[in-house]
């Protein structure tokens, strides 16, 4: 099974960051309506499951 | 129109969460879940802990793990939900208000936010205050009557957060002094003998010190989330090069605000965001835009646009941030229940910064920072932030041109307070030093206070919540029973007015029933102190209140500088001009008797229409007619006086303010028939001291003589509304011929005044086509709404207010 850490959206948090946790990185998405685009991000773990936006990483 | 193609996209695709009747305008509008969903899993974590520990556990939480995002030509990033059309929900505040969301149409995660209210029930201050009042207090209170729900269960609050500290120090020098604290407290406590009373005391501060820290450590990594953000978004989404370097300078900026001292402008607008969002709507809700924006950024004004040494920039950029700004305010979601919903008709929140006035040095406050905020205003036209303009006789004729061109325009804002009156009201009722006094702001729409490093207001509990003085004077008629809206006893038995002899006895009557009114709401208030100083610690709030940190207290439980206040809202007009009515009619000329008009009263003047027009033609105020002003005058010491005799939690007696936002149209419907000839239902008046719709006709000096006779100084503040000619206002002569009535105005004493600029046929034909009305801004009370967001009840209320000719003062 697919993990986070292998998709192009994750982005692992640098260790001198406030945040930083083994493993966590950012998942960032771009996303479009109406209105116009945006790009949202949250944390998850690089060990978790992959989602339905996954994309692996070229 | 913007000043940019940015803006110009920017406002193009704003989204407004505005409301109407009570439901948001935009169907985009929906409860965002995230916020709930993680103070409740850290809560449940932290069960146990001391308050201020469980809370600083659920803001990290919350900064740690909600979506964030950054809006495509954003310059100013940050928000307080996971989504850009979502509000968020705080069910730690009331259970009532997070249920009438849970259960709206905005909410789509029903089963989820059920069982976390269901969660947070036992622990909300709705369930803590409620238990320090009768079934009968709940009754009155909750019927939004009388006054205003308590703040424990309307979960609405205000504060004035403390920028100058964050911009100026940065976080972590403030964690730095935090943790010195701490270390101090530990070692002082470990000292040989030991001593209790000299060392217990630091067992509450030290767990407010840690909780602080842990708010401001989780502040800094919320922050470097959104500088990850920026980052990546250039260099892995976007290709245009501009956009790139703007996201990489946004990443900087945000890496290096708010943990560091604010370098230039762009840092310092972006700390105030950050910390804005987190004082008002992140670690809980509250209200308003307090703070003295013009002094706030000149420094930084001064080190981009004009010496160009941090940050440089032009003077066009700068309105284009400031622009900006506007258009972030205009999107952002605020949470109220459905009566405060109601009472913001045409806006999303209230949003109110303050600009002008003197410096502490007596110097002329206003700057080209000052101006600049004006020209974005009239370019980017938004009902948000709504703009209050301190009036001082030093002020330069280029700054208050600016004001003008604003005003002309039809915005409603700049409303304009007297800049010396409210100075020496903080410096004699709150014993304020003159030099601190004079960088004062408004903390909501109209009551002034202080700014700056400590000591600013921190919760509504301080200053705020309502009496609604018709409805009080309908009960004091009626023996305190309310026959035409609840059918409850909402006063004490006073006596039924038809008995009445004497003008004195009505009058008598009403003082009671204003008594047990403001009373209950006083009551109220401090209880729900309390609570909030006990189970709604705010540790980021507190961390960045020199006051608070050296006390290590929490910001709820410190009043180092107080500074009470209570709305009158709403109807103060017709109770005077009832007054007058009654006096002149039944006991002077004694036309009718209190029996013939408490009759007529009860049946909404039904088959009376000749003595309705007798009651509608009595005195009234707003002409300079002694009988009525002389009535207004007593009626507005009554209040001041009937405050006067209480002490709240910070230790002195509040000052009434008399204002109405949109309640004057919301209250009017539970208002039966009054003696100023008013039907049921109809809209009360729309201010402290601006004449009932269409009763002022004899001209805008005759309508400021009038209010120039209530003692102002003896109130927090007294609204006056006014509507000028487009016509005039728009000629060559227009800035003169409002300069001399400014003037004029000032010269008088008055508090304030804040001026409608729109046509009568201008707005008929708004109500017709509203789709080429998108831009029509109009004042509602207190804040300002675009006039096609308004119901058709609030937009004749807007019609129906006279417009004064200036020429004819």
């Amino acid at each position: 099974m697919s993990k986070c850490e292998q998709c192009a959206f994750f982005f692992p948090i640098p260790e001198k960051d406030m945040d930083f946790e083994p493993g966590k990185g950012d998942c960032v998405l771009q996303q479009e309506d109406t209105k116009g685009k945006f790009w949202l991000s949250r944390p998850v773990l690089e060990s978790s499951a992959a989602c339905q936006h996954h994309r692996s990483k070229r | 129109m913007p000043t940019t193609e940015r803006t110009a996209r920017l406002k193009n695709r704003c989204r407004f969460k505005h409301v109407a009747g009570g439901e948001y305008v935009d169907a985009g509008v929906k409860a965002g879940v995230e916020r709930a969903r993680l103070i409740t899993e850290s809560h449940k974590k932290n069960v146990g802990e001391a308050n201020c520990i469980i809370r600083a556990r659920g803001l990290e939480n919350i900064l740690n793990n909600i979506t964030i995002h950054i809006q495509d030509d954003e310059l100013i990033v940050g928000a307080n939900t996971e989504h850009p059309d979502y509000f968020p929900m705080y069910p730690e505040l009331s259970y009532y208000s997070t249920v009438d969301m849970v259960e709206s149409r905005y909410c789509d995660h029903k089963d989820e936010m059920r069982e976390i209210a269901e969660y947070w029930r036992p622990y909300t201050i709705q369930t803590k205050g409620e238990k320090y009042f009768t079934p009968e207090e709940i009754g009155v209170m909750y019927s939004a009557t009388t006054v205003q729900p308590p703040m424990f269960v309307t979960a609405f609050s205000s504060i004035v957060p403390n920028y100058e500290s964050v911009i100026e120090d940065g976080l972590l020098k403030r964690i730095e002094v935090v943790e010195k604290n701490i270390a101090d407290a530990n070692a002082n406590m470990r000292k040989s003998p030991w001593n209790a009373p000299e060392n217990l005391h630091y067992l509450d501060k030290l767990d407010q010190w840690k909780g602080m820290v842990i708010a401001m450590k989780a502040v800094v990594g919320w922050a470097q989330r959104h500088a990850r953000l920026a980052k990546i978004m250039a260099e892995n989404f976007l290709s245009e090069p501009k956009r790139k370097a703007e996201l990489l300078e946004i990443a900087d900026i945000c890496r290096h605000v708010p943990a560091y001292p604010a370098r230039g402008l762009r840092d310092a607008m972006q700390t105030k965001w950050f910390t804005y969002l987190l004082c008002h709507s992140i670690e809980r809700y509250s209200s308003g835009y307090g703070q003295k924006e013009d002094k706030l950024l000149w420094p930084f004004f001064k080190k981009s646009v004009i010496e160009k040494s941090a940050q440089p920039m032009t003077r066009e950029e700068a309105v284009e941030l400031f622009e900006c700004e506007r258009l972030k305010v205009s999107e952002h979601g605020s949470t109220k229940g459905r009566q405060l919903r109601e009472f913001f008709a045409g806006s999303n929140d209230l949003f109110i910064l303050t600009l002008g006035g003197i410096n502490p040095d007596g110097s002329d406050a206003s700057n080209d920072c000052t101006n600049a905020i004006l020209e974005a205003t009239e370019s980017i036209i938004t009902t948000e932030p709504s703009i209050s303009f301190r009036w001082n006789e030093k002020g330069n004729v280029e700054t208050k041109k600016k004001v003008f061109n604003c005003i002309k325009k039809g915005f409603g804002f700049p409303s304009i307070k007297n800049d010396e009156m409210n100075t020496q009201q903080l410096v004699k009722y709150f014993n304020v030093p003159e030099e601190v006094a004079r960088d004062w702001a408004l903390v909501l729409c109209m009551s002034p206070g202080i700014t700056g490093r400590r000591g600013t207001q921190k919760t509504r509990s301080e200053g705020g919540s309502d009496v609604y003085p018709a409805k009080v004077m309908e009960i004091a008629l009626t023996n305190g029973f309310d026959e035409f809206f609840t059918n409850v006893q909402l006063g004490p038995e006073t006596g039924n007015a038809a008995e009445f002899t004497s003008f004195d006895q009505v009058w008598n009557a009403l003082k009671l029933q204003l008594r047990y009114a403001i009373e209950l709401s006083l009551r109220s208030k401090d209880v729900g102190r309390v609570m909030e100083l006990k189970h709604l610690c705010c540790p980021f709030i507190s961390s960045i209140d020199d006051g608070c940190v050296e006390k290590g207290l929490d910001a709820n439980e410190l009043a180092e500088v107080a500074n009470p206040w209570h709305n009158i809202i709403g109807g103060s007009v017709v109770v005077i001009d009832s007054m007058a009515a009654i006096k002149k009619l039944v006991f002077d000329e004694k036309k009718y008797t209190m029996g013939e008009l408490m009759d007529a009263l009860r049946n909404n003047w039904e088959g009376k229409e000749q003595m309705r027009i007798d009651f509608w033609n009595a005195p009234k105020f707003g002409n300079d007619d002694d009988y009525a002003d002389s009535i207004a005058t007593k009626y507005y010491d009554l209040v001041a006086d009937e405050w006067k005799r209480n002490t709240t939690y910070s230790g002195t007696y509040p000052l009434p303010l008399a204002q109405s936002v949109a309640g004057y149209i919301v209250n009017g419907p539970k208002t039966a028939a009054t003696a100023n000839g008013r039907h049921a239902g109809e809209a009360l008046d729309d201010g402290g001291s601006s004449p009932y719709m269409g009763c002022d006709k004899n001209g805008p000096t005759a309508v400021l003589k009038s209010v120039s006779k209530i003692n102002a100084s003896k109130h927090k503040g007294i609204l006056l509304n006014q509507r000028l000619s487009t016509v005039l206002m728009n000629s060559d002569s227009g800035f003169d011929l409002w300069h001399a009535y400014m003037k004029t105005w000032h010269s008088l004493g008055i508090d304030h005044v804040q001026f409608n600029v729109i046509s009568q046929d201008d707005m008929k034909a708004a109500q017709i086509e509203p789709e080429k009305y998108t831009d029509t801004l109009v004042r509602i009370a207190g804040y300002s709404a675009k006039f096609i967001d308004l119901a058709r009840y609030s937009q004749d209320t807007i019609i129906a207010r006279t417009e004064q000719d200036i020429k004819a003062g």
